[in-house]
């Protein structure tokens, strides 16, 4: 969670919200959120688990599959 | 009850007293969804002040300000970490407890340095965005 927040720290372009899955279980579903953390960029699922810094960056940056 | 146990207090005084700059804990209240079975009668939006009010009586440089449905919160209780008091996109939407509480401590520490934390390629990478991006983490408490 905390490399999220740095990039939206790093950048005025980026967001970063922590959102608990048990608290909001409509969007969780919605989201098919079954491990955390899964990693949601632009409204599109991308992955679940923790990476490296710079694995992230490429993750994120990367377009939508 | 204390938010932290007195030796885990002790650190976050420690960290929260190296800030340079102050920040803020925008807490906003509102309606809220019907969380998952098992959650007890939990009032997540008064232990959501609680925990943001208690984290702010550990460091001078950091404030708790509350507000029913403020712009920019679509799910309550939430809280967003304001350095300086600015809206920088960075928010928790739930109540962070347990594990997760050293999220938001995290994001307090992160928020209160002059300069990001990320290597100088990731800055780099970041600058040369040309659009908007949203990174939601969903996360659960342990």
């Amino acid at each position: 969670m905390l490399l999220a927040y740095r990039c939206a720290l790093a950048s005025e372009r980026v967001t970063a919200t922590a959102i608990e899955a048990n608290e909001f279980p409509q969007l969780s579903q919605e989201l098919g959120v079954w491990a955390v953390p899964r990693v949601v960029v632009d409204g599109e699922p991308r992955w679940d688990g923790a990476v490296p810094e710079p694995e992230f960056l490429r993750r994120i940056l990367a377009p939508a599959a | 009850m204390p938010v932290l146990r007195p030796e885990e207090e002790e650190k976050v005084r420690g960290w929260f007293a190296e800030l340079e700059r102050p920040v803020e804990l925008l807490v906003g209240l509102g309606p809220e969804e019907t969380p998952l079975a098992g959650s007890g009668d939990v009032d997540f939006g008064a232990e959501m002040v609680r925990v943001c009010e208690g984290l702010a009586e550990l460091g001078d440089r950091v404030s708790c300000r509350v507000e029913q449905q403020p712009d920019g919160f679509p799910r309550f209780p939430a809280v967003a970490i304001r350095p300086d008091g600015r809206d920088v996109g960075v928010r928790y939407d739930g109540l962070p407890w347990g594990y997760e509480l050293g999220s938001l401590v995290g994001a307090v520490v992160e928020a209160g340095r002059s300069e990001p934390s990320l290597r100088p390629e990731s800055i780099a990478a970041l600058g040369e965005l040309e659009r908007e991006l949203a990174l939601d983490v969903f996360v659960t408490p342990t």
